[in-house]
């Protein structure tokens, strides 16, 4: 069973106060900290275990600049077994469709039997990557899967739909999923991972070496014409109560009182 | 001059950051508060590789340097000092073993160490010798084809737990020379005369644990004798050579974490009508630590990357050892200071990391040695 | 006239909410620029739901047929590309859902059109349309303006428009033949998993303390749950603190969990992701707990304490305590 794991390094902005750079086209990214996306981090994972149970060899792909190498050794530090960088040159201000392209040229080639993504990235959250490769590469796909059984040349997976309702479906292998966070419990780095890593060499290639032209790609491959950030307008709903702790929860305690009729 | 760290270094701090602050916070409090811990935690570190990156290949290890080792130390302080203590402390007399030891007791203990299998301990300090290690009374004595020991001692990191211990002993009394009276032996803590207790009402890293000893008639083979005969107290300095850069790496670790808290709190907690960031004598404060925390870190990375090339400079990390310990210690302070009451408290972390960073300045040298060796190195 | 087509969305015989969300908007958007709005419904025996269309939409298109009968990627995908082929729409709403998730991404690579998913807002200048994101986790707002196009596809983020869609129009009710099934890729829909048994009925509950990423670690829910026993609430949480099993998954309000509507709903370290939001937005009164004055929780909560939860709880508890 070979697996191919698109992955992508985003950043953490759980905790970040975010700011938005002067032309309005982006956040400023220099005090961020940078990791894998959260969703592709169990993409990996469930790629791993699913090599360990049915042998075979997991492939990590991502798209990105130099700095994007260190999801692919993370990736590879959990368990897969080799990885591809398509360097972003070119690639700047490209949408879904655009990214999707260049990926689609990078593993088109790669025998695979899985291919998988995570459900959404963390920062734009288009959700639309792992479906359109699907697509390019003419394969049977499941997107937001919280579980998988490989089965004798097809696979059946869980889907989650809303109201804590799940579907099963199954397709012919080969098949692309996209995954949903929770469906395993993603391992830590082991130093015994990064060792191996030693020993594998990241591909490297480019928009150029894919023969992807520039109309396919970038801003003018993209679909989108502009792009303009904005913080969204701070409590607008909220009243934010203020004073001692002690006197904030005297508010609160007449506000759950006069609203929730607790005695 | 490159002061940036390789990528795999970068990989190892990542790694470690991810497992020790995804598995410490939760336990912290509960460790500090009962001083107790759950060998689990080490266990689980064992297996991931972190414990003793510096052992090599053919005992297991990972074969890295003290850096490496440095690098998850300071991850594993950072997210909290006990637990990190308690963890990274389990192969506390490696560096010996490896420096010294026969290849026998390498191969049987080391692996075990790298497994999670068996921790050492290293026991040095006596109720009536600290900083003097020359003055330790512990005896051990040649009976045919045994060595006896008998004493005590005190503040043994992991003396209740460890499976082996490492035991600095006086061989020879009336050795003209105070520095060729000692030896180093490997005595497995089942042997019968060996006793330990756990010792209760630490300050600080109160997961980690701490205990006395007493050698009554304990006997070992003459093959656990480490290395030669006498030569105990240099063994010992070119141990602390080694072990003093992982002090610095805690120290840096904790202050890191003192940095972080005082940010987070002061961007949050509003008084006079704005955060506490806002004032001039917070930002101040929060750059001063900023400064320090930078300037001991590149010390102790400049004296563990020097030890690792093979380059032995005990100023140096003398240096690295007093400084960044009076940082850790300068930069909790601090910390708790702009927590205001809150810091008094023991759920909030900058309290044990308060009361961890006292010890800094204590064990594996004062910092009053320290600075003798440094001023040594420069009056003669 | 240029038509909004909109694929209604339902699951075991029922339409679902998102269906009359993306109605209104396409009204609404219609209204402002002379385009009708078509209702698609794919499916199989689905007579009793086109007449709960109509009202909202000029023109419903029905395409029946036994493949259609629970949603499969394979069947809609041709289905769909049918319905856009023969009505040439401008736009193509979907449902950003499970469905839609599923469904416009691979639709835009087949039939080459652009796509925006998660929108939240949408306008329509000179036939150039304009759609509102929220991107890294509702902390930013992406407004994009995309090329000119004779069709765009477009995924709705589910509660960002109202359901009450108003009932005035009478619309047709056309039926279109299904294509003939050539394209299908062997996908097979086998059945659903309902959720296993609830301890608790969240959605019945009145008052809701909710615990989110910010509670820390499960060591802290004590303190959260003895406020909710201090003022009769129930305990209930979001995505994260289900994924890491500290509460059960039935606990879970948000668009994969359940949707509730209490009369107050305490968020604490709830950061307020839109699919948290979808799932309790209408509760009567919403207070929020969060260290972070900038989580997204506070633009729709009624009342914020910007605050370490675990310094507010005891507190809170206290004052009930007390009583």
């Amino acid at each position: 069973m070979n697996i191919v794991v698109c992955v992508k390094q985003v950043p953490e902005v759980t905790d970040a106060e975010l700011e938005i750079n002067k032309e309005g086209a982006e956040i400023l990214k220099e005090d961020l900290e940078f990791d894998i996306n959260e969703w592709d981090n169990y993409a990996v994972e469930e790629a791993v275990r699913i090599k360990e149970a049915h042998h075979g060899k997991v492939t990590v792909v991502t798209l990105g600049d130099e700095d994007c190498a260190d999801v692919l050794r993370t990736a590879l530090a959990m368990g897969a077994d080799e990885a591809i960088r398509i360097d972003e040159q070119g690639f700047e201000f490209s949408d879904a469709a655009g990214i999707a392209q260049g990926l689609y040229r990078a593993v088109r080639d790669v025998p695979f039997d899985l291919l998988l993504t995570g459900a959404q990235g963390s920062d734009d959250g288009w959700a639309q990557v792992g479906l359109t490769l699907a697509e390019l590469l003419g394969i049977p796909y499941a997107s937001l899967v919280v579980g998988v059984e490989i089965g004798e040349g097809t696979i059946t997976v869980h889907r989650e739909l809303e109201s804590n309702t799940q579907e099963k479906v199954d397709m012919p292998l080969p098949a692309a999923l996209t995954i949903q966070t929770g469906i395993n419990n993603p391992r830590y780095v082991s130093i015994m991972g990064i060792q191996k890593v030693r020993r594998i060499e990241i591909k490297e290639t480019d928009s150029e070496e894919l023969g992807l032209s520039e109309a396919e790609i970038g801003s003018q491959g993209s679909r989108v014409d502009s792009q303009k950030l904005s913080l969204p307008p701070v409590g607008e709903g909220a009243d934010i109560l203020t004073g001692s702790l002690d006197e904030i929860c005297e508010k609160t305690a007449q506000i759950i009182r006069d609203k929730g009729g607790v005695m | 001059m490159d002061f940036a760290l390789s990528k795999e270094q970068r990989d190892i701090v990542r790694a470690a950051r991810k497992f020790a602050s995804g598995e410490f916070p939760d336990r912290a409090l509960e460790f500090d508060r009962d001083e107790t811990f759950d060998l689990d935690l080490w266990r689980r570190a064992c297996e991931l590789g972190f414990a003793g990156v510096f052992i090599d290949q053919a005992y297991n290890g990972a074969g890295m340097g003290y850096l490496e080792h440095c690098l998850i130390t300071e991850e594993f302080w950072a997210a909290d000092p006990g637990i990190g203590q308690a963890i990274i402390s389990c192969t506390f007399g490696s560096e010996l073993l490896l420096l010294f030891g026969s290849e026998d007791q390498k191969q049987l203990i080391l692996p075990q160490l790298v497994a999670g299998k068996a921790m050492i301990a290293t026991a040095i300090t006596e109720p009536d010798a600290g900083s003097d290690v020359t003055m330790v009374a512990t005896a051990a004595v040649r009976h045919g084809d045994e060595w006896v020991i008998n004493g005590s001692k005190m503040f043994t990191t992991n003396g209740s737990l460890a499976t082996y211990i490492l035991f600095f002993c006086r061989t020879d009394p009336h050795n003209p020379s105070r520095h060729a009276r000692h030896s180093f032996f490997l005595v497995p803590t089942d042997t019968p005369g060996f006793k330990s207790k756990k010792i209760h009402g630490k300050m600080g890293i109160r997961a980690s644990d701490t205990a006395e000893i007493s050698l009554s008639n304990v006997r070992v083979p003459l093959t656990n004798l480490v290395g030669e005969e006498g030569a105990g107290f240099h063994q010992l300095m070119a141990f602390f050579d080694r072990t003093r850069l992982h002090i610095c790496a805690q120290a840096v670790g904790l202050a890191r974490a003192a940095l972080e808290e005082s940010i987070r709190h002061t961007k949050e907690r509003s008084q006079f009508g704005a955060p506490l960031a806002s004032f001039q004598v917070t930002q101040f404060k929060i750059a001063e630590m900023a400064t320090r925390i930078r300037a001991a870190k590149n010390l102790y990375y400049e004296a563990a990357s020097s030890v690792d090339q093979g380059t032995i400079d005990p100023a140096l990390i003398a240096m690295a050892k007093w400084f960044s310990a009076e940082v850790a210690l300068q930069c909790a302070d601090e910390a708790v200071q702009m927590h205001g009451g809150y810091g008094y408290i023991d759920e909030y972390k900058v309290n044990r990391l308060y009361r961890a960073a006292k010890l800094l300045e204590i064990y594996e040298g004062t910092k009053e040695m320290e600075k003798t060796i440094i001023a040594r190195s420069l009056l003669g | 006239m240029d038509e909004i087509l909109v694929l209604a969305e339902h699951r075991q015989g029922e339409l679902r909410d998102i269906t009359f969300e993306m109605l209104f908007a396409a009204n609404t958007l219609g209204k402002e620029n002379d385009l009708a709005t078509a209702a698609l419904l794919l499916g199989h025996e689905t007579s009793g739901l086109s007449g709960k269309l109509k009202g909202a939409c000029d023109r419903v298109l029905v395409m029946e047929d036994p493949e259609l009968a629970h949603y499969n990627a394979d069947q809609y995908l041709m289905a769909l590309e049918t319905a856009i082929k023969d009505r040439k729409p401008l736009l193509t709403l979907i449902g950003h859902t499970a469905i839609g998730m599923d469904l416009a991404p691979a639709m835009a690579a087949r039939l080459s059109l652009p796509l925006v998913t998660d929108c939240v807002d949408l306008s329509l200048e000179e036939g150039r349309l304009g759609v509102l994101r929220q991107i890294y986790g509702g902390k930013i707002n992406a407004q994009l303006a995309m090329k000119p196009s004779d069709h765009y596809l477009i995924s709705l983020r589910t509660g960002a428009f109202d359901a009450e869609v108003e009932q005035g129009k009478s619309g047709d009710v056309e039926t279109i033949p299904a294509p003939a099934w050539t394209n299908l890729r062997g996908r097979q829909f086998l059945g659903y998993v309902e959720a296993e048994l609830e301890d608790v009925d969240i959605a019945a509950a009145d008052i809701l303390v909710s615990i989110g990423r910010g509670i820390g670690k499960p060591e802290n829910i004590p303190l959260a749950q003895e406020f909710a026993d201090a003022i009769g609430a129930t305990l209930s949480c979001s995505r994260p603190v289900a994924d890491e099993e500290w509460l059960p998954k039935s606990r879970q309000v948000g668009t994969s969990g359940k949707t509730v509507r209490p009369k107050v709903y305490i968020a604490l370290g709830i950061s307020g992701a839109y699919q948290h939001q979808a799932g309790m937005k209408n509760a009567d009164t919403i207070i929020a707990v969060n260290k972070d004055p900038m989580a997204p929780i506070f633009a729709i909560a009624h009342y914020g304490i910007v605050d370490d939860l675990a310094q507010v709880l005891p507190v809170l508890t206290e004052h009930f305590a007390k009583k």
